[in-house]
């Protein structure tokens, strides 16, 4: 790393303030590390942060502000922008809030504009809650969209996911598994192929290595049973390869997986939600890293959800949120670097 | 009573496993084989193994010690062709597995394990061969069986295997769904009194109430319902991809009824790449098989795992516990 750069400006989002996102908050800045990593800059209520320290037994040494326009970055000196919109009063640590929900659209919400003026370089946010945000009116199906929205994005955003080195992306999500292959057309898969091939190299990257899943069992045994391979993804794939892309596939998702586990590739595509999901939870996803790439600046978060089970009791672990600070610094910076 | 394996097709890795198995110990002396002993000695020669081979007639005539052959004698010494497709070799190998499912369906054996046969070969001189395990139905006199892919955690069965992604949507359907549950529940009942079977959505997060699809709650979660109707400890449908994390991690579950190839090819091979055992369930007789084929490129060089045999064995030792 070169430290005569500045480092880049990371914002940290509480997350949903009645899930464990407030406790881990100062866990995150007890890491000296990550203050040789980033600038730091924690978007909450000041109240939900106390509330989450008052947990997590670290009294964090962060100077509080209340506008945006008194945001100074510094080395090893984070800032707590206190948004001032929710009194942890008038929520129940452990259940689904519509107030939680509305704060976390507003933190989040400001993490974007603040990205969008260009004070911040990336973002990584604690985890929020769906059912919370839907009764919040999101009005969207997830916060990538949110975001995309926000930041008025119309070209391809995706989420990726990443364990250990390994990185995934989809090329359909939350769709019923009869429109998937509808859904699947070569710009489609181009597009997403290269989208890959840009987040892997903005995450320090060289040269990724992406391997492409087939739809069909045995990658559809030579048309004899599906052709979407042949008609499909093949030449979506030979066109990517065209744009110097070190793409190959594509490959029996039943093997895939195995070769991504074992460092021949560094990101896997899939064609469909269960096909990538089933093998990286197994591989241990739950303390992986969400990033969502396709937008301005890099965003991620922990894989793990709010666990509302262990809220209050200390026991929430700080490493996935961690990876996804160290992993975003590491793209918000000017040097791209693996972040490990 | 002993346990029967088929030594499988002479040109591919089958008799090789089975002789570097016994060379190495890896044996019971209740586990003996059908295949040719012509066969058998003569690769044992070729991979400079000392192995004594014991010619019998029935199972009954085991000899501890010995590397037990019911020898069907088929071939000769001339037939080892090693990764050579032969009509011989073919042929002989579907009158080993003949030979043994007689032995199960008659109780001399507790279950046979079988070894790869090659398709190609034996269609040579039998045209109708459909696959290896379809023989062994038919000789069962039966057609309502399913492969079942089984780790010592776990283990798990699908609604349809080798068809395209669209043949495999419009195979869930309740009524098979439902038979897959009951196959699968009744082959873990041999060892487990109450095994608890978790059915795996087809959609993403199963359907999220129909948001993702109908065919979660139209077809699979009727099926379930009957199930439990029936009897059954039986749960879903479920996300497809937590269940396995589930099931491994927190032991809540001992089987996993899954709806499509990969939904289950795939978690299977992170778990056991090659520890994995092909069971067939719905047979009046216990069979298991190694997860793998012929593997011809490899054959009688002494490369191939022998894992494969010895878990397959202790599978079928498993299901055969009293």
């Amino acid at each position: 790393m070169n430290t005569t750069r500045p480092l880049p400006r990371i914002g940290i989002v509480q997350g949903d303030a009645c899930g464990i996102g407030p406790e881990l908050l100062s866990k995150l800045l007890e890491h000296e590390e990550i203050h040789e990593r980033a600038q730091l800059l924690v978007i909450s209520d000041k109240r939900v942060f106390d509330a989450g320290s008052a947990v997590s037994e670290i009294k964090a040494n962060i100077k509080v502000i209340s506008a945006a326009a008194d945001i100074r970055f510094s080395p090893g000196h984070p800032q707590l922008l206190d948004t001032r919109c929710l009194d942890p009063q008038h929520i129940t640590p452990g259940e689904v809030s519509i107030e939680a929900g509305r704060a976390v659209l507003k933190t989040f919400g400001l993490a974007l504009d603040l990205a969008e003026a260009g004070t911040l370089d990336g973002i990584c946010f604690m985890p929020f809650n769906k059912g919370a945000m839907h009764m919040a009116g999101i009005g969207t199906e997830d916060e990538l969209t949110w975001a995309k929205q926000r930041l008025g994005i119309t070209s391809r955003a995706s989420e990726f996911n990443v364990i250990k080195g390994m990185w995934n992306a989809r090329v359909t999500s939350h769709i019923p598994l009869k429109e998937v292959a509808g859904r699947l057309s070569i710009p489609h898969i181009v597009e997403a192929i290269l989208l890959a091939d840009q987040t892997l190299k903005k995450a320090g990257y060289a040269n990724p290595r992406i391997a492409v899943a087939a739809l069909n069992p045995h990658a559809g045994d030579g048309g004899a049973i599906g052709r979407e391979e042949i008609d499909i993804i093949q030449p979506a794939v030979i066109e990517a390869q065209q744009h110097q892309v070190n793409v190959t596939g594509p490959f029996p998702s039943d093997t895939l997986y195995l070769k991504v586990r074992d460092g021949h590739y560094d990101c896997a595509l899939s064609m469909y939600h269960d096909q990538g999901q089933i093998a990286i939870k197994l591989l241990g996803f739950d303390q992986g890293v969400s990033v969502l790439g396709g937008l301005p600046i890099p965003i991620a978060t922990p894989a793990h959800g709010t666990a509302f089970d262990i809220v209050g009791t200390n026991r929430a672990n700080v490493q996935p949120a961690l990876n996804a600070l160290r992993i975003v610094s590491a793209m918000a910076s000017d040097q791209p670097h693996r972040f490990a | 009573m002993p346990f029967g394996i088929t030594m499988g097709d002479a040109s591919g890795v089958g008799p090789e496993i089975l002789l570097r198995a016994y060379h190495a110990n890896l044996l019971a002396n209740d586990v003996f084989a059908y295949g040719d002993a012509a066969i058998l000695a003569a690769g044992a020669k070729l991979l400079e193994l000392d192995i004594s081979l014991n010619v019998i007639q029935q199972p009954s005539e085991l000899i501890p010690g010995t590397l037990n052959v019911v020898d069907l004698d088929c071939l000769t010494s001339e037939d080892l062709t090693p990764g050579k497709v032969n009509r011989k070799a073919g042929a002989a190998a579907r009158n080993y597995v003949l030979r043994a499912t007689a032995d199960a369906l008659a109780g001399k054996i507790r279950a046979i394990v079988t070894l790869p046969m090659n398709k190609e070969a034996t269609r040579l001189s039998d045209p109708t061969f459909c696959g290896h395990t379809e023989l062994i139905a038919a000789a069962c006199d039966t057609d309502n069986f399913t492969l079942m892919l089984a780790t010592p955690e776990v283990v798990c069965t699908h609604v349809s295997t080798h068809v395209s992604m669209e043949e495999s949507i419009a195979r869930c359907k309740t009524d098979r769904v439902l038979n897959v549950i009951t196959l699968t529940h009744d082959t873990l009942q041999r060892f487990i009194p109450n095994p608890r079977i978790a059915v795996c959505g087809l959609n993403a997060h199963a359907g999220e109430n129909g948001l993702f699809g109908m065919q979660d709650l139209e077809e699979i979660k009727p099926a379930v319902d009957q199930a439990r109707i029936n009897g059954i400890d039986a749960e879903g449908p479920l996300p497809g991809d937590t269940t396995f994390y589930l099931a491994v991690h927190q032991d809540r579950y001992d089987g996993i009824v899954c709806q499509y190839h990969d939904q289950g090819h795939a978690p299977m091979k992170l778990l056991a790449f090659e520890s994995g055992v092909n069971v067939t369930a719905g047979l009046p007789i216990i069979r298991t098989s190694v997860d793998h084929g012929t593997a011809f490129d490899i054959a009688w060089q002494g490369k191939a795992f022998t894992d494969g045999l010895t878990h397959a064995i202790d599978y079928a030792r498993k299901l055969a516990s009293d």
